[in-house]
């Protein structure tokens, strides 16, 4: 008894070791075939050409020498030593492709499974079909001709702010059909990276993804699906950009998705995320290709459209896709002060169908009328507003009175933005400054990694939303000292204007250290978290934003009183463009620290950027503050440059 | 780390979960979508978001998940899935008479270019009918097969 268990917990262990090479089982292989295919790959370098460091997804170790491959799934790689070893990976490769396993709908052959490496090792090596057998592939094959491809688009979401998964923004595929046109899009394929996990707290997932908890994956599913997901829920609008690549380049991006389609890698949040992986992907299309190698510490999605757009001719064609709310707000924007009204008292059901309000307007006008209600009610359904007794009700006589008018409306789209996501600013800066606080004079270097604040030019970015990641200042003070000033790690702030239809909260985050004032006389670098929300409000022509807060802070140094001080507070600003170029920000804020170190601290503030061409700026600012019953002024003067 | 290990092996044992799912009248995530619910359209988004579950995005070489082969949807299911998923742009489209949903749900019926107005006309005059309950498919598809031209394109459905 006790024998026969030894014996199969060994044929157990021997059976979980040797598995994987239980699958590939080697029929008829030619060896000496297979050694002069391995001697011509050794002889041409092949190991070492790009293209096969792309498809094994190698990269160049940090420290020492050598190369290692990102893909985690280790059935990926053929060898042993193929995650570390491009030239073993290789010949195990070389080797895999006599495999007699028969494809099923739970295994392939590896011809088929890593297709992108057989047609790029056939293409150099020439295989004789008589000694090395092809397999046929059908289910790529099946596969490819449902996808019916006639192109690839890359597709940008832009920002969004209220998950911190997608706030930089986010980047797909899509396989454009054959027997697709502009109107019949939707019907396309995405190619979408993503990690997978059911995470439903965006924080956890963020904390997560900084530290690649979880595995990230290829999938295909319906572009619709994205589509709704962005533009209806997420209210982000959608660029889709078409790229010019040959029938040949654009098989080989294919052939390598199929590859990539059943393996995973570990997300990292920053660089190895859903736009690195993308771009990894793409980059197969040409051999002289190399989007990743530009991004070592982090990848941002508009960053990664940046390296592909710089490519020359790559990109045939650009598509704006306004989300549903952005071009709900363009129609509304469109009617009259008294139709926008009617419009308004229908979605809430203050207004009958059948009122002689709308039943007096000619057909053009009502119909448009009850088309902005529809938006308007939708977008009420899915952000969840629940205010109206029965919606769906509401939807269906909406639905019904515009299906009795004989009208077909004029497409309204919204107009696409003069600046497209990839011609904004450089999403790092370097500023050199200098300026006076309290009366001392100063210097002031501060470089910031990413991205945007509500001082930069918006062209090419969301109005209003403010990522500022790893920002740092430091300054040199005439009597001597050279200390940090401000080490933000992340500074979040979202201004979503509030008008009679939409009224999202505006917020802002951050936490990081800053200079503060202690009782003791010392300015300490004290760690400071702070939360806000509120509400924010524009003109209709986007050229001011205002807004009021209430404000929570939270500082830590154990040069304070107590060694924290606890306050809460309020503060409003105009944030005003008095030419594209010229932009003002005035605010005032007050905070009552009521535990802790105590202390009422008000600042005054006006602060101007000035934009000399796209990538180099002029800041002035200027601040009156009061802080431990003290008064003081500050300014700082700086150049801005991004890249 | 747990739920790490979870994942993992959720999406390891993707290919024979899909197997298992392939009976109920059709697939998977299909018949989670038919269960004909208000909040359906928002429960298959929210699976497909940048970080979510990957047992139910349809993978690339995943075999067959029932309404999905490698990840294509499979030809009788396409209508349908377009369907269930673009339901309000569709009935927006529908009773405007336009629109881009609208096209595309043509394109996929096969709808043909001297057909197309009859078709934008008959959903149009119909669209309470067809959206009055959760059932829009089977609701289309009597719509269609009332019509005597028209009714040829109520088997793609």
């Amino acid at each position: 008894m006790f024998l026969k268990w030894r014996v199969f917990t060994t044929y157990i262990i021997v059976y979980i070791f040797l598995f994987p090479l239980q699958n590939i089982a080697y029929a008829a292989v030619d060896n000496t075939y297979l050694a002069e295919l391995i001697a011509k790959s050794r002889q041409l370098g092949l190991a070492e050409r790009p293209m096969w460091q792309k498809l094994g997804h190698y990269v160049p170790n940090l420290v020492f020498s050598g190369v290692h491959g990102l893909v985690d799934n280790p059935q990926f790689y053929n060898a042993p030593d193929g995650k570390y070893n491009p030239q073993s990976e290789l010949e195990a490769t070389l080797a895999s492709f006599y495999s007699d396993i028969e494809e099923s709908n739970e295994q392939q052959n590896p011809q088929c499974l890593f297709i992108a490496r057989f047609a790029w090792l056939n293409h150099q090596l020439a295989f004789d079909q008589d000694r090395l057998p092809y397999q046929k592939c059908a289910r790529y094959q099946k596969w490819y001709s449902a996808l019916n491809p006639s192109g690839l688009s890359l597709i940008f979401a832009s920002a969004y702010l209220n998950n911190p998964s997608s706030m930089y923004g986010h980047t797909l595929m899509r396989v454009d059909a054959k027997d697709q046109d502009e109107h019949t899009r939707l019907l396309a394929y995405a190619i979408n990276f993503a990690a997978n996990t059911n995470e439903s707290n965006g924080l956890m997932f963020a904390i997560n993804g900084l530290f690649g908890g979880y595995p990230g994956a290829f999938s295909i599913l319906p572009y619709y699906v994205k589509v709704r997901e962005y533009s209806d829920f997420e209210n982000r609008d959608l660029w889709e950009y078409q790229l010019n690549l040959s029938p040949e380049e654009m098989d080989r991006v294919l052939m390598h998705a199929w590859e990539l389609g059943s393996t995973y890698f570990q997300y990292f949040f920053f660089d190895e995320n859903c736009s690195y992986q993308l771009l990894s992907l793409l980059q197969v299309a040409r051999p002289e290709l190399n989007f990743t190698n530009q991004f070592q510490w982090w990848a941002i999605p508009a960053d990664t459209l940046r390296v592909v757009t710089k490519q020359k001719d790559i990109v045939r064609k650009v598509v704006y896709r306004p989300s549903s709310a952005t071009t709900a707000k363009h129609r509304l924007k469109q009617l009259a002060d008294s139709e926008r009204d009617i419009v308004r008292k229908l979605s809430i059901q203050d207004l009958k169908i059948n009122d002689p309000m709308l039943s007096a307007l000619p057909d053009e006008r009502a119909a448009a009328v009850l088309e902005a209600s529809q938006d308007y009610v939708s977008y009420r359904r899915l952000t969840e507003k629940n205010d109206v007794v029965d919606s769906s009700m509401l939807a269906r006589k909406l639905l019904k009175a515009r299906s009795h008018l004989n009208v077909i409306s004029p497409s309204l789209e919204a107009p696409v933005p003069e600046t497209h996501p990839d011609k904004g600013h450089g999403s790092s800066r370097l500023a050199l400054g200098a300026g006076q606080s309290k009366s001392n004079n100063f210097q002031e270097l501060q470089a910031r990694a990413t991205y945007h604040d509500i001082m930069d030019s918006d062209n090419g970015y969301i109005r209003g939303a403010q990522i500022e990641s790893f920002s740092i200042n430091l300054r040199h003070y005439d009597f001597g000292e050279t200390r940090v000033e401000r080490f933000a790690l992340i500074d979040i702030l979202s201004l979503s204007p509030r008008d009679e239809f939409f009224k999202p909260m505006s917020w802002k985050i951050s936490a990081g250290w800053q200079r503060t004032h202690s009782l003791n006389g010392t300015e300490p670098l004290a760690f400071s978290m702070n939360g806000s929300a509120g509400g924010a409000w524009s003109n209709e022509e986007n050229t001011s934003l205002w807004y009021a807060l209430l404000d929570g802070s939270s500082q830590f140094n154990s040069n304070l009183g107590n060694g924290y001080a606890l306050g809460a507070g309020a503060s409003a600003g105009l944030v005003f463009d008095l030419r594209s170029s010229w932009r003002i920000h005035g605010y005032v804020r007050t905070l009552r620290y009521f535990l802790g170190q105590l202390d009422t601290s008000s600042t005054l503030g006006l602060e101007q950027r000035i934009s000399l061409g796209k990538e180099n700026a002029i800041r002035f600012d200027l601040a009156l503050s009061s802080k431990l019953l003290q008064n003081y002024n500050s300014f700082t003067l700086s150049l801005q440059h991004y890249f | 780390m747990k739920k790490i290990i979870m994942t993992i092996s959720l999406i390891a044992a993707l290919p024979t979960m899909a197997m298992a799912a392939d009976n109920v009248g059709g697939c998977g995530v299909g018949s989670m979508i038919f269960k004909g619910q208000s909040g359906v359209a928002p429960q298959i988004l929210a699976v497909t978001t940048n970080g979510s579950s990957g047992n139910q995005t349809f993978g690339i070489t995943t075999g067959t998940l029932g309404c999905t082969s490698d990840g294509m949807v499979n030809s009788n299911m396409k209508a349908s899935l377009f369907i269930q998923s673009n339901k309000d742009q569709l009935a927006r489209d529908m009773s405007a008479g336009s629109g881009e949903t609208l096209a595309a749900l043509s394109h996929l019926l096969g709808v043909e270019a001297q057909d197309q107005i009859a078709f934008n006309r008959l959903t149009k005059d119909n669209v309470e009918t067809i959206f009055a309950t959760e059932e829009v498919i089977v609701a289309l598809r009597e719509v269609l097969a009332s019509d005597v031209t028209l009714s040829r394109y109520q088997t793609a459905l």
